[in-house]
């Protein structure tokens, strides 16, 4: 077998051979998807270190069985779908790590942990994992779209109904999801109609004619929903409260990001050439993911739910340094990619581990952990920070990036370029509002007071910190190296703060050593000063004796702002499911339901007056 | 590596605008005192208060992250410092690495606010964590009108982010204060700096009367003379980037030096004035007035920039 043989094959087949082992040898299964997942990764480094060319990269994943499909098993390695593949394969496997402790029941767990881990977990984790492998090296659309459908089924195993919530959440991610893939063949049978060929890299299209932009518009919506970008975002939200933790951050953390943007970058940058006015409307639907998403992030009491609602938002950037079309905006957007699927997985882990801990889903019930699980909230407060763009972190890199690209792309002619304030005003406020939001997780979770009924709370195991620390490591390095190594490394792109042809200037390097000077400087004033002879009291609250209702929860934080009219209509509207197009949809089904239902009324009587109304009706088309 | 540490530490750094801060802050002091008909304290009361400060005994809370407490102020003084380095080196006019790109800028100037929500809230009381709520959307309402400022100067600039640049272009056409849109700019910049101070009218996040000086209740000692030093850089900062947005940068050679100083000092005497003769507002009224004042005011701005004016 072939490397890529191995690499898609082999997580497949063995997750469907697992299946013959039951449930109650968790172990044992995790086992063999940590020694599978350990291969993948080895091998995606090997992938990720071939020749990259135009024509080098073309390879075919031979069918063993019918020789006669071969042409239909085109896979190619350009240097997005390497980037894409290394990623995947470092997450299947730190997820996995993960995993073996996270599902361990012998491991003190509380509450909803137990619950929720679907039946077969490590038999779909490993075709999931195989299956995102093909979608991000296939060649072929059809190939391509086999497996992406694929993808949409696991996803609906991944999680379990365990109570009607649940059920609905599952219900509805797979109705949305496979209604996106019935647009997504349509669409390529679209691209066929007009291209005469299936494989992506001899299709270039031009969005001027009416088919091509149905095609368009239809793989967009596809890599939309995957991705989860407005308006065919609503299953992350409620996927991520009801999945368990390792899945929300396998699957809509990171590899439906990876892939739904993979997706988009093909789509912009290869499939299709944009228009001005497609450029204008991916912007605007970037920008308002990333404002529509944060503001309702804002309002979530949920942690989990609020990190779905972040991973909304952070596709809005992704969005939109795509759309911008310049390599300073494509390379931004992608880098943006990576470090959104190292910090948001990071996160959902975290919350996972919270979550097993305490058994508590809501942030009014937690507080003053960081004491407890240090570890722990030393990686959520990096994957915070670097989320809400602090620097010197990675997200902060990446939205400079992205902010750079647009005042770049404002120079230039075109409608949307005209506009540019307007992106980077959202792009920026979107990271405020983030920055904000975090203030609430953090400080709900892990600081402040803590929650006397929580009883006793301890560090998660090895197994479960590991990965958390390794991607915050990552989140730290990629920050602090993007220049040097990170970016020309993974993306191939070179010039971003340069000196001399780039309008920003980012010294990361320089920056984080003058980190390294100010702790030390902060040290020595601590040392000159009194901070030897401390005193531990009790706050302070004008006098007052501290009593359970004088606590301000951190829920609390954001409600003024509803208090806006503005605000508060839209928040009201969004409660009552105005902007989900699954309730959207659902109500109009069900309304012509009760239509027909109408109609249908079991009377003979009634039935015999439409017949006659009927045949009158032919009547009278025929006689005229 | 040694220059940036020289940069950081000395010159234009902690110690230089450490020193000119804290003048400032006594140049403001004085002023207010003046206005209120008192005889206003010492030249070297700022540096007493810090020295003062180090040799208090530091209270740490009783049930809260100490960690997390003790190490907030260090970053918040590290943000100061870095946002001062950003803002100083292409005002002053020195050609180095740190060209100061203005969208780094925005960002570094937030470390201090942010690195206080987080200090307020490891303490664990409530009225600190009252006053982080109310920081954090003060920050949530001015940084609107202040990136909608810097992107009509950037327009004005001709697209150019770098501070340097900026500056320089003043040079060649004239200070943007003395346009239209430059007057209107100026305003609704001054109004976030007085936020981004934490000054009346925008103080309440410290609110003295009703929560304690709320998000700093519970540092004492060495803690809160970082936070002294911070407020001191971060009141040398800021207005020096005003100098270099719109009077076309700072100069320290010659007789330069006077109008340099002089530039600074209007700044500091309109933050003074405003903050002597204004009441604190709600923080619902203070989001009404940047979200739709000086947000409106702004976009004015932008759009009189796009229009040359």
């Amino acid at each position: 077998m072939t490397d890529f043989q191995l690499l898609i094959m082999m997580p497949m087949l063995v997750g469907v051979v697992i299946f013959v082992i039951p449930d109650s040898m968790k172990i044992i299964k995790g086992l063999i998807a940590l020694i599978v997942t350990a291969v993948t990764l080895y091998l995606s480094i090997i992938v990720f270190r071939l020749p990259s060319g135009a024509e080098a990269g073309l390879y075919s994943l031979q069918s063993i069985f019918l020789p006669v499909i071969d042409k239909f098993m085109m896979l190619k390695v350009d240097g997005l779908s390497r980037l894409i593949v290394l990623f995947i394969g470092l997450f299947g496997f730190l997820y996995a790590i993960y995993s073996i402790s996270y599902l361990d029941r012998s491991q003190t767990s509380k509450g909803s942990v137990k619950a929720k881990i679907p039946p077969y977990y490590y038999s779909y984790y490993l075709i999931t994992l195989g299956a995102s492998f093909g979608v991000a090296l296939a060649d072929n659309l059809l190939l391509f779209v086999a497996l992406w459908g694929l993808l949409g089924l696991t996803l609906y195993k991944l999680i379990k109904g365990h109570d009607d919530e649940s059920s609905a959440t599952g219900k509805k991610t797979l109705i949305l999801i496979g209604a996106s893939d019935s647009i997504l063949i349509m669409g390529i049978g679209l691209i066929y109609i007009s291209a005469r060929t299936f494989n992506m890299s001899e299709i270039s299209l031009f969005t001027n004619t009416k088919i091509a932009n149905i095609a368009f518009l239809s793989l967009l919506i596809a890599s939309f929903t995957k991705a989860g970008a407005f308006p065919f975002h609503t299953w992350i939200p409620d996927y991520a409260k009801d999945a368990p933790a390792s899945t929300s951050a396998f699957l809509p953390a990171s590899l439906d990001k990876l892939l739904g943007i993979y997706f988009l970058a093909r789509i912009c940058t290869g499939l299709f050439h944009l228009t001005q006015w497609a450029t204008l409307l991916l912007l605007i639907i970037g920008s308002v993911t990333i404002i529509a998403a944060v503001m309702m992030a804002l309002i979530q009491h949920n942690y989990k739910k609020l990190l779905g609602y972040h991973s909304i938002s952070q596709v809005g950037y992704m969005i939109t340094g795509l759309a911008l079309g310049t390599p300073l905006g494509i390379a931004a957007g992608l880098f943006h990619l990576v470090n959104n699927a190292i910090y948001k997985g990071g996160l959902f882990l975290t919350s996972g581990s919270v979550e097993k801990r305490t058994g508590k889903e809501e942030l009014g019930e937690l507080g003053g952990l960081s004491k407890f699980m240090p570890l722990t909230f030393i990686a959520a407060l990096v994957f915070a920070l670097s989320i809400s763009g602090i620097p010197p972190f990675n997200g902060f890199y990446s939205k400079w990036m992205i902010y750079t690209g647009i005042i770049q792309f404002g120079t230039g002619t075109g409608i949307a370029n005209k506009l540019w304030m307007v992106w980077l005003t959202l792009a920026l406020i979107g990271s405020a509002l983030t920055l904000a939001s975090f203030v609430k997780l953090i400080s709900g979770i892990y600081l402040g007071r803590r929650n006397e009924q929580l009883g006793e709370v301890k560090e998660v195991s090895f197994l479960m910190w590991f990965p958390q620390s390794v991607l915050a490591v990552l989140c730290v390095l990629f920050g602090i190296f993007a220049y040097n190594w990170v970016i020309p490394g993974l993306i191939g792109f070179t010039h971003v703060g340069n000196a001399n042809t780039f309008p920003g200037l980012w010294p990361a390097q320089a920056v984080s050593i003058l980190i390294l000077v100010s702790i030390i400087v902060g040290f020595i004033i601590y040392w000159v000063g009194t901070l030897k002879t401390r005193r531990v009291s009790d706050s302070f609250i004008g006098g007052e004796k501290l009593q359970e209702e004088l606590s301000y929860s951190s829920l609390e934080f954001y409600k003024t702002i509803g208090t806006f009219k503005l605000f508060g209509f839209f928040y009201e509207k969004a409660k009552r499911k105005w902007f989900d197009i699954y309730h959207l949809g659902k109500e109009f089904v069900l309304g012509l339901n009760s239509m027909l239902s109408w109609c249908h009324t079991g009377i003979l009587s009634t039935y015999l007056m439409w017949m006659i109304l009927g045949i009158a009706a032919m009547l009278v088309i025929l006689i005229v | 590596m040694g220059i940036e540490i020289f940069y950081f530490l000395i010159f234009p750094g902690l110690l230089f605008s450490g020193i000119i801060g804290g003048l400032i802050s006594w140049a403001d002091r004085k002023i207010t005192a003046r206005v209120q008909f008192r005889k206003g304290p010492p030249i070297l009361q700022p540096l007493y208060d810090f020295v003062k400060l180090l040799a208090k005994e530091t209270i740490i809370p009783l049930r809260g992250s100490v960690t997390t407490f003790i190490l907030a102020p260090v970053f918040a003084l590290f943000g100061a410092v870095i946002s001062a380095v950003f803002i100083l080196l292409p005002v002053l006019g020195i050609e180095t690495g740190f060209a100061g790109d203005i969208i780094v800028i925005i960002y570094l100037l937030n470390i201090p606010s942010f690195t206080y929500i987080i200090g307020a809230l490891a303490s664990g009381n409530p009225l600190a964590a009252v006053g982080a709520s109310r920081e954090m959307k003060l920050i949530l309402s001015y940084e609107m009108p202040f990136l909608l400022v810097l992107i009509s100067i950037i327009i004005k600039s001709g697209m150019t982010i770098r501070l340097s640049e900026i500056v320089a272009y003043q040079a060649a056409n004239g200070a943007f204060i003395g346009s239209l849109s430059g007057i209107i700019g100026f305003i609704a910049i001054m109004m976030c700096i007085q936020a981004k101070m934490g000054l009346v009218p925008f103080d309440m996040a410290e609110g003295e009367g009703e929560i304690c000086d709320g998000i700093i209740i519970e540092f004492s000692g060495s803690i809160l003379a970082f936070f002294k030093l911070t407020k001191y850089i971060m009141f040398f900062a800021l207005p020096a980037l005003v100098a270099g947005l719109f009077f076309g940068g700072l100069s320290l050679s010659g007789i330069n030096i006077l109008w340099s100083v002089l530039k600074v000092l209007a700044v500091v005497l309109l933050i003074t004035l405003v903050r002597n003769t204004n009441p604190r507002v709600r923080i619902e009224q203070a989001m009404k007035f940047f979200w739709i004042w000086m947000n409106l005011f702004a976009v004015i701005s932008i759009v009189l920039a796009l229009m040359g004016l």
